[in-house]
């Protein structure tokens, strides 16, 4: 219940801008004066995340050195696990590694990075070894995405009791709630549309916002509008992944030609989901005719 | 009780309000009637006449006029406007207690200790009746609002009410007016025109006042009993009601409320008691520390009443009248009476939308104070005074506007303030501790915060955000940070405005309005005499606002100014163009349009968009002094120059403005010596020399007309003005123009015309001028001066100037784009002037180059430090390091704990699986990925075995079932199943069917897309097109019966083109075999098209035919062609030319397989007739016909489906298997 009652949060709007998708937002506005070592230490790793969730890998890679904080070192292991998928098992033995070490191995950025890199590697029971004890919102958030990805939303659901308990109106606690609300659809629906609503109105505008907004708007069954608000947020930032899937979904709908976006998908992200998705299904599509004939 | 004005003088004995203005008249002890406004709190005029003390006084209800009545015996009538008393009514025999006018005869009732009330005619200045009866002091009497009735009260115990309904028809019949005076003497005891209708009898002690109710039949007296009895009369009787008990002392007045359900008493206890008329139960007390109170009097229009007591007056209002509202996109929701209700602005629809708790009678201003409303909710916040503040959520049914009287119940809770602060969040204040609760819609504790200052009131501020008001300042704090975002300095803010955007905020104050940003960072600050009331923003930033009387603006920069006049106050709710939407205080919406060109046109010159200013000047009506000052004060002289119609201000103005054309127009108008003496050392400033010597001409200044010609050179007329200076014998000017013009000759002659014969000589010989010099040398005689030796004299001509013609060049003046565009000349000069200033500008960019470079090379020397510095502090941070490892020790346990109790959930079943699993529709099956059991089914129901022309729509269906949702950063994304026919009823956690990317309706417009391809003969596209129609149907689902029907239509009708565009088309192929293409021709005509395209067919059909002479088939085809009565005039006269060519010949030359008598189908693999009869195989799928050797093989039609094969049948509808 600590945060029903505090002092003022210096560190409040970088955060902010970090959860809602804000990056570049987050790292220019980081220059906040008077930050007690402990905020310092928050303030940078969310820089660096930022810049990693903007794809400036080698950046953090660079900057962060050995004698760098425990978060700052775990962030850093993110960069390198994200950069060269082909050294992933290095990073993960140090992963381990670190994780074993008593002294750091309850560091909570530590742990978040750990429940990322497992949840990238689709090991949930591994990503949840190290989260599910939480201790901080963005762990309790990252857990509702696991247990969402292992389609266990009555879990997600009590993770998110959890956040509510702790924060209510906390911006990861509206998200993750939009999350759920996405996962389990229905009426529902309209409820994370409105979160993203709100999102939208007292926040600036990104991509992440939009896709959410579009995205419920997609699962109403409002493709129209679902497409303005993904050609608004590629307005925004022409490269993300997301809006582009979103966009081939989207045009599958309404029964446009969608191969662009695909495409410029494949090129820039070749990773993606969607692409996966779609090389997979040709794939299980000629296995499938093959065992029918 | 609303205090809103208050005076310190001697006791206060009588008082009355004026209906129109705000003014009150309050008779002294001390024998002064004073005048006061109650509005400006200024005492306008005292009347000063009586000896002794003034009890009654009263206004007149139209004329200038009022009455007051003394202990001087003495009837007053006065005239305001004149600050004089008229006359004086005598007759009262002891001190007078009340006067009162009639509301329409020109009388005047009055009561006296002298035991009588006397009714004055004050135009004839008689009284005209006297009303005996009562055996002590008449201590009031007054006129009944309507009827012809007087009441009365007295110290003899009694209320008496007089029917002097036989005064008003002797007033009506003025004949014999004489004859009345003298009748009156006749009457004057024991007078028929006024008789005693009722004696009231029941108080104690003396009664002091009575009073009629506005509209009932009811009386109301107080009495030194200390009681207030309430009496009913009807037309035979009058009896008491109810007493009401409480004054601890005499009640000195009282009197029933004309809006409300009350009486108002007060009494010599010191204090002022409201009593609830119907209940008879007192409601409130208001008490005085050490005045007794004497009078009471009630505004006769508005909601005001006034008390004197022993030291002055109050008058207070006992109930706030502003309505809570609150705005909301285009709706205002708004309480009035006991129902919250909403207006919308657009239709001006009112609509009645719940009963709400009426607040409890037992009290007084309890009612709402303000509202909050959040949209998306349908949620509002009720708050008022009630248990010292408290709040009430009603959330509004969304279908049952208006419906039931039942008062739902509604969540309550105490707090001095509540607002909603997000759609579902609203914040509470509790002084106590001076913290906000933020609350649910269930009213459940969210959060608490604590408040930066010490908060009485909390309004709303953006999202999240709340503007906290203190006594003395304002602060917007953010309830998520904890942090103040503004602060501001301010005198006690009543009201808070926001503009649309949440960029500007308005806070009204008593007597101020201060406009600041959303940071509250401070504006402007504009300051009233006269109470604020509300405002609101105007689209255009704008702060339109309203006074008790006023409606003003004020624009950004501070600027103000008056828009229209109030009769009445008004609360501002909304601002649409020209039209300002208020609540009145009846809670009636009203618009008022208002001009709004006179703020427009400031805030455009203000905002600089002089386009708009000028398209203003053009069309619109804008003058004044005022407008004229404003722009001269705003620096704009230039735009006030089309304004003004006087001479002398436009030339003033155009001064100003250094507009010399316009000056000179004026000064040629005005064509004083002034105006042309300060038009020439304005054009001389500018350069002007035209105007600079027109000037000088008109204002004969030879001196400097003189010296100007000099100066430019202009050597004709300079000699010209020496000839005028000679005509007008002005040497010294005549010998200044010949030194300029250098004519030596001239000079001399001068000097020696004036007698200065030895100048006239030196002149004449230092310029070598012998022969003159020897003449005045001869007339000198002996006086010739000596000239001085070795100096070597020439002759002084000026130096002619650079430029001798036209104007030098002018000073640039900064022309603005009225002149550009209000003038058409002169327009080529501006455009050299504006090249001139672009070369300015180049040269400035360079130098700002220069400057940042010079920034850059510090900057790189300052980063140069910064590397020192950081080298530094990571020397400080290693150590740091070493200490971190024990602090980080012992929450290491406790997570191993944590971890070896946890155990990770199973992980659940996707939705695709969900999907699979009640499904037997292919297409859903093939959107969540399970390719496999959609081809099993496939095959099932529609015998499909080549599943290669489905690949891409396999995949299509299963990409749009998912979409992506970028949860947390760097997390890999969550993919989300997408299902069809949502509605927001919709329960949660139960999986609808996936949704699918192909639809019915598109495969109709494809259809119709086909057609169109067929029309126009682009067969080979068409089939594309069809093809593609039956490749999709399988993987279709449409929900109801109907729609599979229509499905399954479809299927027939697209097989069917299929089936004839491949014949056709491969009838194309066939060159060299005419047989077979006339064979393949006349089975396309048999395939079931659209009229237009079976038209085409057969013309095609019997085109070959003809052209290979068979003409029978060729004329069947006509006929048929004939038959469709076709619209195109060319198809039929064309088949008509074939029938008649056929008929002349009716045979074939060729024998065709093709027998139009005898009913066939076609195969679709091999093209050939199948007759009736004939065995055949069909496709399970498309139902194609095909000759029986095709058994096996997959149908050549629809490419999916093996021929002859076992199938189910289509499934496509949910509804098919329920």
């Amino acid at each position: 219940m600590a945060a029903l009652a505090g002092g003022p949060d210096p560190l409040f709007g970088l955060r902010n801008s970090f959860y809602i998708g804000a990056y570049q937002a987050a790292i220019n506005n980081s220059e906040i004066p008077n930050l007690s070592p402990d905020d310092v230490v928050e303030r940078d790793s969310l820089v660096y995340r930022s810049y990693i969730a903007l794809g400036s890998y080698q950046l953090v890679i660079n900057e962060i050195d050995s004698s760098a904080a425990t978060p700052l070192q775990a962030v850093k292991l993110l960069a390198w696990y994200l950069s060269s998928p082909e050294n992933k098992e290095m990073t993960i033995s140090s992963l381990h590694e670190w994780l074993e070490d008593p002294a750091i191995g309850n560091n909570p950025v530590l742990r978040l990075v750990a429940g990322i890199i497992f949840t990238h590697e689709q090991d949930y029971n591994e990503a949840l070894k190290y989260t599910n004890a939480g201790g901080t919102m963005e762990l309790h958030a990252l857990n509702v995405q696991i247990f969402l990805k292992m389609h266990r939303s009555d879990y997600a659901e009590k993770q998110l009791r959890v956040m509510q308990q702790i924060d209510e109106d906390h911006t990861l606690t509206q998200l993750a709630n939009a999350w759920l609300n996405l996962a389990v659809g229905g009426s529902k629906i309209q409820e994370a549309f409105l979160i993203f609503q709100d999102f939208s109105e007292k926040y600036q505008m990104t991509s992440l916002i939009l896709n959410g907004k579009a995205v419920c708007c997609m699962h109403k069954g409002e493709f129209d509008e679902a497409e303005l608000l993904l050609l608004e947020a590629l307005n925004k930032d022409a490269k993300d992944p997301e809006t582009l899937a979103n966009l081939v979904v989207c045009g599958l709908h309404l029964g446009k030609s969608s191969s662009r976006y695909l495409s410029q998908l494949k090129l820039s992200n070749q990773d993606h989901i969607l692409v996966k998705r779609a090389s997979n299904a040709e794939e299980s599509f000629d296995k499938a005719v093959h065992a029918f004939a | 009780m609303l205090t809103k004005f208050e005076t310190k003088s001697n006791r206060v004995k009588g008082l009355s309000f004026h209906s129109k203005r705000p003014w009150i008249l309050a008779s002294l002890h001390s024998g002064v009637v004073q005048l006061w406004d109650y509005r400006m709190g200024t005492l306008i005029d005292r009347f000063d006449e009586h000896d002794g003390p003034v009890r009654g006084v009263h206004f007149h209800k139209s004329q200038p006029l009022f009455v007051s009545g003394g202990d001087d015996y003495k009837i007053k009538v006065w005239n305001y406007k004149l600050h004089r008393c008229l006359f004086t009514l005598l007759g009262h025999l002891d001190y007078i207690r009340t006067v009162q006018f009639h509301h329409e005869n020109p009388w005047i009732v009055s009561a006296s200790d002298d035991h009588t009330i006397r009714i004055w005619n004050w135009q004839s200045r008689t009284c005209i009746s006297v009303l005996t009866g009562h055996n002590h002091y008449v201590m009031c009497a007054s006129f009944h609002p309507k009827e012809d009735l007087v009441v009365s009260a007295s110290l003899d115990q009694t209320v008496r009410v007089w029917d002097i309904g036989a005064l008003r028809k002797k007033t009506v019949s003025p004949a014999d007016d004489i004859m009345r005076l003298s009748q009156m003497n006749t009457d004057f005891f024991g007078g028929v025109d006024a008789v005693v209708k009722y004696v009231l009898e029941g108080h104690d002690r003396g009664v002091n006042w009575a009073s009629f109710h506005p509209t009932l039949p009811l009386i109301v007296s107080g009495a030194d009993d200390r009681q207030v009895k309430i009496w009913r009369m009807n037309d035979t009787k009058a009896w008491e009601v109810d007493t009401l008990r409480g004054h601890m002392n005499n009640v000195s007045c009282v009197l029933f409320h004309s809006r409300q359900d009350i009486i108002v008493s007060n009494s010599e206890d010191k204090s002022i008691r409201v009593w609830d008329a119907t209940k008879r139960t007192g409601l409130q007390t208001f008490r005085r520390e050490h005045d007794r109170f004497w009078i009471l009097a009630a505004h006769p229009e508005i909601n005001l009443l006034a008390a004197g007591h022993d030291t002055g007056m109050i008058v207070f209002k006992l109930e706030r009248e502003r309505p809570a509202f609150s705005l909301s996109g285009d709706s205002l929701f708004y309480v009035k009476d006991r129902f919250l209700r909403a207006f919308e602005y657009s239709t001006q629809k009112d609509t009645q939308l719940i009963p709400i708790r009426r607040p409890g009678s037992n009290t007084l201003n309890q009612g709402p104070r303000t509202l909050s409303y959040s949209p998306t909710e349908n949620a509002v916040l009720v708050c008022s005074d009630i248990d010292g503040g408290s709040y009430e959520l009603y959330v509004v049914p969304k279908d049952s506007y208006g419906r039931g009287d039942m008062v739902q119940e509604a969540k309550r809770g105490v707090g001095g303030s509540a607002v909603f602060v997000a759609r579902n969040r609203f914040a509470v204040l509790e002084k106590s501790s001076n913290q906000v609760l933020v609350k649910n819609l269930k009213n459940e504790i969210v959060k608490k915060s604590p408040l930066p200052i010490a908060t009485d009131a909390v309004f709303y501020a953006g999202t999240g955000n709340l503007l906290c008001r203190a006594e003395d300042k304002v602060v917007i704090f953010d309830l998520q940070q904890r942090i103040v975002l503004g602060d501001l300095q301010t005198s006690f803010v009543r009201y808070v405005v926001w503009s649309q955007d949440m960029e500007s905020v308005a806070l009204l104050s008593k007597h101020s309005i201060i406009i600041a940003d959303k940071k509250l960072v401070h504006r402007c600050t504009l300051h009233e005499t006269i109470r604020v009331k509300s405002g609101a923003w105007d689209d255009h930033g704008v702060f339109i606002y309203t006074t008790l009387t006023h409606i003003k603006y004020c624009l950004p920069n501070g600027d103000n100014g008056i828009i229209k006049t109030l009769d009445v106050p008004v609360y501002i709710t909304k601002i649409y163009g020209n039209t300002i939407f208020c609540l009145d205080r009846d809670g009636k919406n009203r618009p008022i349009i208002i001009d709004s060109t006179e703020y427009i046109f400031k805030l455009s010159l203000l905002r600089k968009r002089y386009d708009q200013v000028m398209s203003m000047i053009k069309n619109s009506e804008l003058c004044g002094q005022a407008m004229i000052a404003y722009l001269q004060q705003k620096g704009f002289p230039q735009v006030a120059l089309y304004f003004v119609k006087d001479e002398r201000t436009r030339f003033n103005l155009a001064l100003e403005s250094g507009n010399i054309e316009k000056a000179l127009e004026s000064a040629k108008k005005i064509d004083e010596k002034d105006h042309w003496y300060r038009l020439g050392v304005e054009a001389l400033r500018q350069g002007n020399t035209g105007i600079v010597e027109y000037a000088y001409q008109r204002t004969k200044n030879f001196e400097r007309l003189s010296f100007h010609y000099l100066i430019t050179g202009n050597l004709d007329k300079l000699s010209k003005m020496m000839k005028i200076a000679e005509v007008k014998n002005d040497v010294m000017g005549q010998f200044h123009d010949a030194l300029y013009l250098g004519d030596v000759r001239e000079r001399i002659k001068i000097l020696e015309n004036a007698g200065h014969l030895p100048l006239a000589y030196i002149t004449a010989s230092v310029h070598g001028l012998h022969d003159i010099a020897e003449r005045l040398a001869g007339e000198l005689g002996d006086n010739v001066p000596s000239l001085p030796e070795g100096r070597k004299a020439s002759l002084l001509i000026p130096p002619s100037p650079a430029l001798c013609a036209g104007d030098w060049p002018l000073l640039m003046v900064s022309k603005g784009i009225f002149e550009g565009g209000l003038d058409d000349t002169g327009s080529g000069a501006q455009e050299d002037y504006e090249e001139a200033a672009d070369a300015d500008w180049g040269e400035a960019l360079d130098i700002g180059e220069v400057d940042s470079i010079q920034n850059g090379d510090i900057s790189m020397v300052l980063e140069d430090e910064h590397v020192h510095e950081e080298n530094e502090e990571e020397g400080g941070w290693d150590l740091e390091d070493l200490d971190l490892p024990p602090d980080a020790d012992t929450p290491k346990n406790t997570q191993n704990a944590r971890s070896s109790v946890f155990v990770a959930p199973t992980p659940g079943m996707p939705v695709s699986q969900i999907w699979v699993q009640r499904s037997s529709l292919a297409a859903e099956h093939a959107a969540a990925g399970n390719f496999d059991t959609a081809m099993r089914l496939l095959s099932r129901q529609l015998g499909i075995k080549n599943f290669s022309p489905l690949k891409s729509l396999f995949i299509d269906l299963h990409m749009g079932s998912q979409t992506y949702l970028r949860a947390f950063t760097s997390a890999p994304v969550i993919s989300v199943a997408v299902e069809r026919g949502w509605s927001e009823s919709a329960s949660p956690n139960v999986r609808g069917p996936p949704a699918l990317v192909f639809n019915f309706s598109q495969l109709e417009e494809k259809l119709k897309v086909g057609y169109k391809a067929t029309t126009a003969g682009k067969f080979s596209e068409a089939l594309k097109h069809f093809l593609a129609i039956l490749h999709t149907i399988p993987l279709i689902v449409v929900e109801t019966r109907g729609e599979v029907n229509e499905v399954k239509e479809l299927i027939t009708i697209v097989k069917e083109y299929v089936l004839g565009l491949q014949m056709e088309l491969k009838r194309r192929e066939l060159k060299d075999n005419p047989v077979r293409q006339q064979e393949l021709a006349a089975y396309f005509t048999h395939c079931s098209l659209q009229i237009p395209h079976k038209r085409l067919a057969l013309q095609n059909a019997m085109t070959v035919c003809f052209k290979a002479q068979n003409l029978s088939t060729a004329a069947h085809f006509a006929r048929q062609l004939l038959e469709t009565n076709p619209s195109n005039e060319n198809q039929a006269r064309t088949a008509r030319q074939v029938l008649q060519a056929a008929e002349r010949n009716m045979r074939d030359a060729t024998q065709l397989n093709y027998d139009f008598r005898n009913p066939f189908v076609m195969c679709g693999a091999t093209y050939v007739p199948i007759y009736r009869g004939q065995k055949d195989v069909t496709c399970p799928y498309c139902s194609t016909h095909f000759v029986p050797a095709q058994q096996g093989q997959i149908c050549n039609v629809c490419d999916l489906a093996v021929v002859g094969s076992d199938a189910s049948g289509l499934l496509c509808s949910p509804s098919q298997i329920r």
